[in-house]
C-alpha cells in the first residue's frame, strides 16, 4: 500500500477561506454558550471574522498563485470577487442584527450559515476545476434554502425555501449532467485543462458534443444567477424569503454564479465565443426586458425589486459575455466587476430600507407605504432615492458607471445592438425607481407607519448608500481595482 | 472478458441520457413534492452512470471520473437531507406536500 | 463470453430504465419510492459490470441504505397526504413530457452517431484504478473538494436541524398507531354524524 503523503498546501491562498469556515465552526460554539434572546452577540463575532478575511486578503494582491493542484487559485479577478462578497455579507449581518429579534426568528445558527454561503461564494470566485465550483455552488445553495425557510413557521417562507430547493435541485442536475458531458469530451475537469484540449484541436464532432455539456452547464448557472428564461422562481423565492436573506441572495448568489460563469466562459470556452457569444446576448437581451417590463407592473416593492434583480443580471451577463471577445476582453470584466459592486452595494441598501418598514406580523411593502417618507424618515428617504437612482443609472451614482462600463464593453465587442437594449431596457427602468422617489418625496402619508431604525440597519444603509454615492462621485479608486483584476485573468 | 469489449460506449451513455430525461420527466410533471425530488435522484444517478462509463471506457487508469461521481453522491445526500426535513416541516403546518397546492405567493 | 456480458447489460439497462419509468409514473408514491430503489440497485450492478465495485457499494449504502429510507420515512410521516386517490400529475403533464423527449433527442445525437470514442483498445491489459487509489486521491489531489464536501454535509446536518427542530413547548407528539386508529374512527364517526364538519378536521 502506498505512503499518503498530503501535498504541501500554500495556506495563503486558503486563507481568507480558512477564515470563513474556521470563523463558522466558532459562530456554532459561540451560539452555545450565548444565552437565550442575546444572539446579537454572534452576529457581532461573525463580523469581526468577516472584516478579519477580507484584510488577510490584502497581501495577497497582484501576487496571484494557485495551491491543491491548481484547483484554488488567489489572483485580483477572485480577491476583488471576494471582497465585494465580503462587503455584501458585512452589510447583510449588520442589517440581520435587530431584523431577526424583531421578527421572533433570532437564532445564533444564522450568521454561521451565512459565513458558509460566503465560504461557497469564495470557493465559486476562488475555484479552477468544475469539481470545486460544483461543490462551492451546492454549499451556497444548501445553505441558502435552509436561510430562506429560516422565518418557520412563516408559510410564505417555508414556500420560499421549498421552491428554492426544488428548482436548485433540478438546476444542479442539469449542471452536473453538463460537467459529466464536459469531463467526458476533453477527459479533464479543469479549467484550464478544458481550454488545452480545445486548443490543441478537437474533432467537429467532440467539439459539438463539448458543447452539449457547455450548454447543460450554462443552463445549470442560468437557474442560479436567474437568467431568462430559467428566471421564474425568483419574484417568489425573494418576496417570501426573510428580507436580509433575500437581499444577500439577490446579490450573493448572482455575484457567486456569475464568477464561476465568467471564469468558465472565459478561462475554458475562451476560444468558443463566436458559438456561444450570441445566444448569451440573445439570452441577456432576452433577460433586460423580461425583468424590467415585468417590474412595471409590481405595486408591491419587494416583488418588483426582484423583478429588478433579474433586469441586473442581463446587464452583468452583459460585461462578462463581452470579455469573452478580443475587442473587449479587459474592458467586460472591469464591467462586470464594477457593475457587481455598483449593484450590490445599491440592492443591499434598497432591501435594508424595506427592512425599517417591515413590522412584525404585517410587511409594508406597497407603494402607497413609501409615500410620504420624507417627512417621516429623511434619512431612509435619502438612502432609498439614492439606490433608486443607482438602479436606474442616473448620474452621479455608482450604478451609472456600472451600466455606462458595460454598455461600452458591449459596443466595443462589436454587440452594438445589445447596448441598444440596454438603453431602451434601462429607460424603462427608470419609470419604476423614480415613481417611488416621487411617492417618497412628493406624496402625503397615506397610512400611519412607524419605521424602525436602530442603530445597526443605520450603519448598514448608511454603508450602502455611502459607498453608492461615494463611488459614483468619485469612482477612480474602484476603476483602479477592476483594472488591476482584469490583468491576473488573461495572464 | 469485460464489459469494454462486449458493449459499446454509446449503448450505456444512451441508458444514462434516457435516465436522465426520464427523471426530468418525473421533477417537471409530477404534483408531489417528494415526487419530484425521486425524479431529481433520478437525474443524479445518470449523470453518476455517465461518469463513471466514461471513466472505464476512456481513462481507467486515472480515479476521476470516480471520485468525482463519489461527490455527486455526497451531494444528492445533503440535498435530500435538508428536502425531506423541509417536507416534514411544510406537512406540520400545511398537511399537504403538493407543490402546487403550496403556493400562497401569487406566480 | 462477450455476449453473456451484453445480455445481462441489456437486461440490467431495460430493467433500469423501466424502473425509472414506473417511478415517474405510479400512482402510489410509496411504488414510486420503492421502484426509485429497485432502479438504485440496477445501476448498482452495472457499476459491477463496469469494475466500479466501491462506486456500487456506496451506492448501494447511501442511496439504498439512506437516501430511499429518508424517503420512505417522509412519505410515511406525511402519509394522510401521499396516499392513493390523489392526482399526482400536473394537468399539463405532456408539456413535460415534451420538454423530456426534446432534450434526449438532442443529448443523444451528438453521444450515439457523431462521437468517435477514445475507446481503449480492446483486448490490451490496461490497470483500472482500485479503491485505494481513490483514498489516496482524496488525500492528495482532490484533497480540496474533499474537504469542501465535509463542510457541505457539516452545513446539511445544521440545515436539517434548523428546519425540521421544533421548541420542546410547541412540539407536537407524534401518535402512536393505535391512537392513530382511534383518531380516525373518531374522525369516520364525526364525518357520519356532521358531513359539513369534515373540512376542519386535521391530523391533529
Amino acid at each position: 500500500m502506498p505512503d499518503i503523503q498530503i501535498p504541501s498546501i500554500d495556506l495563503g491562498v486558503s486563507l481568507q477561506l480558512l477564515i470563513i469556515f474556521g470563523g463558522a465552526m466558532v459562530l456554532l460554539l459561540a451560539d452555545l454558550f450565548s444565552g437565550e434572546g442575546n444572539k446579537r452577540i454572534v452576529g457581532y463575532i461573525a463580523l469581526l471574522f468577516v472584516v478579519g478575511a477580507a484584510a488577510a486578503g490584502v497581501p495577497y494582491w497582484d501576487a496571484p498563485r494557485s495551491t491543491f493542484n491548481g484547483m484554488l487559485v488567489l489572483d485580483n479577478f477572485a480577491l476583488t470577487l471576494n471582497w465585494i462578497f465580503l462587503l455584501s455579507t458585512a452589510i447583510t449581518i449588520l442589517i440581520s442584527l435587530e431584523y431577526l429579534p424583531r421578527q421572533g426568528i433570532e437564532r445564533g445558527e444564522y450568521y454561521a450559515l451565512l459565513l458558509f454561503a460566503l465560504g461557497g461564494m469564495m470557493l465559486l470566485a476562488q475555484g479552477t476545476d468544475l469539481i470545486v465550483l460544483f461543490l462551492g455552488l451546492e454549499l451556497l445553495s444548501i445553505t441558502l434554502y435552509v436561510l430562506a425557510g429560516f422565518a418557520y413557521p412563516r408559510l410564505s417562507s417555508e414556500e420560499a425555501a421549498m421552491k428554492y430547493l426544488l428548482i436548485g435541485a433540478f438546476a444542479a442536475g442539469f449542471l452536473v449532467f453538463g460537467i459529466a458531458l464536459l469531463y467526458g469530451a476533453t477527459g479533464t475537469s479543469s479549467l484550464a485543462g478544458i481550454a488545452n484540449k480545445l486548443g490543441s484541436g478537437l474533432a467537429a464532432d467532440d467539439v459539438a458534443f463539448m458543447l452539449a455539456g457547455a450548454a447543460l452547464v450554462i443552463i445549470g448557472f442560468g437557474y442560479k444567477i436567474s437568467m431568462a428564461p430559467f428566471h421564474m422562481w425568483t419574484p417568489d423565492v425573494y418576496e417570501g424569503s426573510p428580507t436580509p436573506v433575500a437581499a444577500f441572495m439577490s446579490v450573493g448568489t448572482k455575484g457567486a454564479g456569475f464568477a464561476a460563469l465568467a471564469r468558465l466562459l472565459l478561462v475554458a470556452l475562451g476560444s468558443q465565443y463566436a458559438t456561444w457569444g450570441l445566444i448569451l446576448a440573445i439570452l441577456a437581451a432576452v433577460t433586460m426586458v423580461i425583468g424590467n417590463v415585468s417590474a412595471v407592473a409590481q405595486t408591491n416593492v419587494k416583488r418588483m425589486l426582484a423583478y429588478s434583480s433579474i433586469g441586473h443580471a442581463g446587464y452583468i451577463l452583459m460585461g462578462v459575455l463581452s470579455a469573452g471577445s478580443p475587442a473587449a476582453a479587459n474592458r467586460g470584466i472591469e464591467g462586470f466587476l464594477f457593475y457587481l459592486l455598483a449593484y450590490s452595494l445599491t440592492n443591499l441598501g434598497a432591501f435594508a430600507v424595506l427592512i425599517a418598514l417591515e413590522q412584525r406580523g404585517e410587511a409594508a411593502w406597497s407603494l402607497d407605504d413609501f409615500a410620504g417618507l420624507w417627512h417621516r424618515q429623511p434619512f431612509l428617504a435619502i438612502a432609498m432615492a439614492l439606490c433608486m437612482f443607482s438602479l436606474a443609472g442616473v448620474p452621479p451614482t455608482a450604478g451609472f458607471w456600472g451600466k455606462f462600463y458595460v454598455f461600452t464593453a458591449a459596443w466595443e465587442a462589436g454587440l452594438q445592438w445589445l447596448a441598444v437594449v440596454g438603453v431602451i431596457t434601462s429607460a424603462i427602468a427608470a419609470f419604476f425607481y423614480l415613481r417611488i422617489i416621487v411617492q417618497m418625496f412628493m406624496r402625503d402619508p397615506v397610512r400611519e407607519i412607524s419605521p424602525s431604525l436602530d442603530r445597526n440597519l443605520m450603519i448598514g444603509v448608511g454603508l450602502a448608500a455611502l459607498g453608492v454615492i461615494v463611488f459614483g462621485i468619485s469612482p477612480t479608486p474602484v476603476i483602479d481595482l477592476v483594472q488591476g483584476s482584469v490583468l491576473a485573468l488573461s495572464r | 472478458m469485460n464489459m469494454v469489449d462486449a458493449v459499446p460506449l454509446p449503448w450505456v451513455l444512451a441508458v444514462a441520457a434516457g435516465l436522465f430525461c426520464i427523471g426530468l420527466f418525473g421533477a417537471l410533471s409530477r404534483r408531489n413534492t417528494v415526487g419530484i425530488l425521486l425524479g431529481v435522484e433520478l437525474m443524479l444517478n445518470a449523470v453518476n452512470l455517465n461518469l463513471i462509463a466514461f471513466w472505464r471506457y476512456l481513462e481507467p487508469n486515472v480515479v476521476a471520473g470516480q471520485v468525482f461521481a463519489l461527490f455527486i453522491i455526497t451531494v444528492a445526500a445533503a440535498e435530500a437531507a435538508v428536502g425531506l426535513a423541509m417536507i416534514i416541516a411544510i406537512y406540520r403546518t400545511r398537511l399537504t406536500v403538493n407543490a402546487d397546492e403550496v403556493d400562497s405567493l401569487k406566480g | 463470453m462477450n455476449i453473456l456480458i451484453m445480455v445481462i447489460f441489456v437486461v440490467l439497462a431495460a430493467f433500469t430504465l423501466a424502473a425509472g419509468v414506473m417511478v415517474v409514473t405510479v400512482k402510489n408514491i410509496i411504488h414510486a419510492a420503492l421502484w426509485l430503489i429497485a432502479s438504485f440497485f440496477s445501476v448498482a450492478a452495472m457499476y459491477l459490470l463496469m469494475e466500479a465495485e466501491f462506486i456500487a457499494i456506496v451506492q448501494v449504502l447511501v442511496y439504498v441504505g439512506a437516501i430511499s429510507i429518508l424517503v420512505l420515512f417522509a412519505i410515511m410521516l406525511t402519509r394522510h397526504v401521499t396516499g392513493e386517490g390523489v392526482r399526482q400529475l400536473y394537468k399539463r403533464w405532456w408539456i413535460a413530457l415534451i420538454v423530456a423527449a426534446a432534450l434526449f433527442g438532442v443529448l443523444i445525437v451528438p453521444t450515439v452517431f457523431n462521437y468517435e470514442w477514445a475507446v481503449q483498445p480492446s483486448g490490451a491489459q490496461i490497470s483500472i484504478a482500485s479503491t485505494v487509489e481513490i483514498g489516496t486521491a482524496f488525500m492528495r489531489e482532490y484533497l480540496l473538494p474533499f474537504e469542501v464536501a465535509s463542510v457541505l454535509l457539516l452545513v446539511a446536518l445544521i440545515g436539517a436541524i434548523v428546519i425540521a427542530f421544533e421548541e420542546r413547548s410547541t412540539r407536537r407528539r407524534v401518535l402512536t398507531l393505535a391512537e392513530e386508529v382511534e383518531q380516525r374512527r373518531q374522525r369516520n364517526e364525526s364525518l357520519r354524524l356532521a358531513p359539513t364538519t369534515h373540512a376542519s378536521e386535521t391530523s391533529e
